[in-house]
């Protein structure tokens, strides 16, 4: 199967590396099937693409990074949602809504953290 | 929409087994108690849609190209 993503061109993949999103993301609740891409080791950043729909891409990074104790969900690695800008100083990632993968079993999900100290805009970078 | 008058300590029931309950309502604020299977998801409405606007967001933006960001920290979160 194949993928036409705007980061990575023509994404080449099987059934088995799709991971099932039962509620869809906020905002996409009809997309189910995703793919987890890492572009390299030295990259912070993973994207996330529909399978449905390919032209729907998010740059994700591990809350981890930035969180010292990120709330965990089991066997799950917990992901923000980043919001990319020209200036990276306005670069945002959502930490109120993670995006939880669990890669073994291959489902993700995102919920939402009801505690003031994560942000759907947090500043990602600064100087 | 379906429109209900309740006083203080009444339920609403929906579909068997999720029930709201109005704790108390005074000044303008409600405070309503719900219980539902674990499986429903409760959100308040307006941190809903703030996270629904900045997913689409985030995918207009994703073409944008980072820029050069080495002479820049990552915003580790302080305590």
């Amino acid at each position: 199967m194949q993928i036409e993503t705007f980061q990575f061109g023509a994404v080449n993949f099987i059934e088995d590396n799709i991971l099932k999103f039962k509620s869809g993301l906020f905002g996409f609740e009809e997309l189910k099937n995703f793919l987890l891409i890492k572009p390299d080791d030295d990259n912070i950043f993973y994207w996330l693409y529909s399978v449905e729909k390919p032209e729907i891409g998010f740059p994700l990074i591990g809350l981890n990074v930035v969180y010292e104790n990120f709330p965990p969900e089991e066997k799950c690695t917990a992901f923000g949602i980043v919001t990319m800008n020209q200036d990276p100083l306005k670069v945002t990632v959502n930490s109120k809504a993670p995006v939880y993968i669990n890669q073994d079993e291959k489902t993700g999900f995102q919920k939402i953290i009801e505690d003031d100290k994560y942000d759907v805009h947090y500043n990602l970078f600064v100087e | 929409m379906l429109i209900l008058a309740r006083k203080n300590g009444d339920e609403i029931i929906i579909d068997s087994n999720i029930v709201i309950k109005i704790i108390s309502a005074s000044d303008g604020y409600v405070k309503i108690g719900i219980t539902a299977p674990e499986e429903i998801e409760i959100l308040r409405g307006e941190i809903y849609s703030k996270v629904k606007e900045s997913t689409l967001k985030a995918s207009e933006e994703s073409r944008q190209k980072l820029q050069n960001i080495s002479k820049l920290k990552l915003n580790k979160f302080k305590e």
